[in-house]
């Protein structure tokens, strides 16, 4: 019943984002009969669809389509004093059960940019990670439905995207040698109970009991060399004690409490080159997340977990109009996790997409996209997909986004 | 290792034949609003404008970037690089990641003079021929 109150919600904010049409809101300064400088409002809604021959992925039931695949974002932005910047967007998705329609405040941040070359931002702020990180659920401004889901799961960003904290940014002109862009922050990364993390380990049978915030730092650099659109990027991340508590079953009718705590450095590499209307992006992206799993069925003897995926990415696209762009990509993603397999596939997933987005409007975008996938290790979810083979399968993914 | 040195100097020398060293702008002028102190900038400075780099004035007054849609997208293409599809992703990009505050649009060159003669900060790049009342021409050097 929630959830059809929601979508309907969702559909109805959706009509008046389409209604609004094409143009942002400056709110007049004579609306509030003050000098408050004017306010900035933009905002989005995006619904996607999304079928699966073989697995259900992502969402709970794509093997017959599904709806739950949605985002909406309002933001507000303003500059009340010089070099002074202050913005909130507030935020709500569903990504099959992950989200499921909770509004949160996406960001809410104070931004003082003392030059060019440093500002500080302070508060909650999306964090930079390579190409997509910091705008990994924003449908317009990228051309595929699913970036490569190896790097950017769609439905981890509690674990990705945000951090309540600070960050330095500037660029950093070298001449004729290009410049040097940077981004470096620290802060708390809150672990949310209906998020991907979460909704991962209760997938392993665990009933989860608590998960805790997340100290983390790290910082993103981008090398803007003198060519003309080619830009190389380097992100570092460590995200520290890492802790959930759990129940989990033993033996049936038995539970035992169980705490995880573990440590996680990530690294991503970029490269990015614009030419004209063609885009060329390549990223790798690892983490080694190490820890214990500490619980009196144990005794003394903490169990060793460790997770170390690597995935990488090739994608070139080409803008044709103002109205058509299509793009491709494949991907690589290894699990190599010490988590049992159940199936040798869950060790990899493989995936080549080819993607079309329409642009009828300034505010209005459509895409329809294919995927051939091979293996099963981003599933993430066994118990919607009890057999699991290294055979091939083919995803549809479409989405419709309005924005202003 | 002969190789790789005349590999990474064959490198060096498509990134430094792909320097854009001047700045012509194709049937296009850059104006701003009477409030904004600068005559002139240069093509570098006014990249860095147009891809987010500087976002404020001398002085800590908020640049805001005027948009004329298809209309001038050799000109924006020439000062930074992309033209008004890939910008309008660009800015995207930055608003709703929290870190940038999107261009304005104006729907024909007229409106978009009035928008920037109206606008505190405003910059933008209009079509050569428009006639320009209450803005100021930015040279670009």
């Amino acid at each position: 019943m929630n959830h059809s109150i929601n979508k309907l919600a969702l559909s109805i904010t959706a009509s008046i984002l389409a209604a609004v049409g094409a143009q942002a809101y400056e709110v007049p300064l004579t609306y509030f009969g003050t000098n408050m400088p004017p306010i900035d409002f933009h905002g989005f809604a995006s619904q996607g669809f999304l079928y699966s021959g073989d697995y259900n992925y992502l969402a709970n039931d794509t093997r017959n389509g599904s709806f739950q695949f949605s985002e909406v974002g309002v933001n507000l932005s303003m500059n009340p004093f010089p070099n002074t910047r202050i913005a909130v967007q507030g935020f709500d998705f569903d990504v099959g059960n992950v989200g499921q329609y909770d509004p949160f405040l996406d960001y809410a941040l104070v931004e003082y940019t003392i030059n060019d070359e440093v500002g500080i931002r302070a508060g909650r702020i999306r964090r930079p990670g390579g190409i997509y990180n910091s705008i990994q659920d924003i449908d317009v401004a990228r051309t595929y439905v699913l970036l490569p889901q190896g790097i950017y799961d769609a439905r981890w960003r509690d674990w990705s995207a945000g951090l309540d904290g600070g960050e330095l940014f500037g660029s950093i002109p070298l001449g004729k040698a290009g410049s040097l862009s940077y981004e470096t922050y620290a802060g708390i990364v809150n672990m949310s109970d209906n998020g991907g993390v979460a909704r991962y380990i209760e997938s392993t049978g665990a009933t989860l009991e608590n998960i805790d915030s997340s100290p983390a730092f790290g910082s993103q650099l981008w090398y803007n060399t003198p060519l003309e659109g080619l830009r190389i990027g380097a992100s570092f991340a460590y995200m520290a004690n890492l802790t959930y508590d759990v129940t989990v079953p033993v033996m049936p009718g038995l539970m035992v409490p169980m705490e995880s705590v573990a440590n996680a450095p990530l690294q991503q590499y970029s490269a990015e080159y614009v030419w004209k209307n063609w885009t060329f992006q390549a990223e790798y992206y690892t983490y080694d997340l190490t820890g214990y799993n500490y619980s009196p069925a144990f005794g003394n003897h903490p169990q060793p977990m460790e997770n170390n995926p690597q995935s990488w990415y090739a994608a070139v696209s080409h803008r044709f109009n103002k109205y058509f762009e299509v793009g491709t990509y494949y991907t690589q993603c290894r699990i190599n996790s010490t988590i049992t397999k159940q199936f040798p596939s869950d060790d990899y997933q493989n995936d080549a997409a080819l993607s079309f987005r329409f642009d009828p409007t300034d505010w209005w975008t459509f895409k329809i996209e294919g995927h051939y996938i091979e293996g099963t290790g981003l599933l993430r979810d066994s118990v919607n997909n009890p057999v699991r083979s290294d055979d091939g399968w083919f995803m549809l993914a479409l989405k419709t986004t309005f924005s202003f | 290792m002969k190789s790789k040195l005349i590999t990474l100097g064959l490198l060096g020398a498509v990134l430094w034949l792909g320097v854009n060293h001047a700045l012509a702008l194709d049937n296009a002028v850059v104006i701003a609003n009477s409030s904004v102190a600068a005559d002139s900038l240069s093509a570098s400075a006014l990249k860095d404008i147009y891809t987010g780099k500087t976002k404020y004035w001398d002085g800590g007054q908020t640049i805001v970037i005027v948009m004329l849609p298809d209309k001038t997208d050799a000109a924006l293409q020439q000062a930074c690089g992309m033209d008004s599809s890939s910008f309008k992703t660009f800015w995207q990009r930055l608003a709703f990641s929290g870190r940038g505050q999107e261009p304005k649009k104006a729907d024909d060159a007229a409106a978009l003079v009035s928008l920037v003669a109206a606008t505190k900060g405003a910059i933008a790049i209009a079509p050569a021929d428009v006639t320009l009342t209450g803005v100021k021409k930015i040279e670009i050097k």
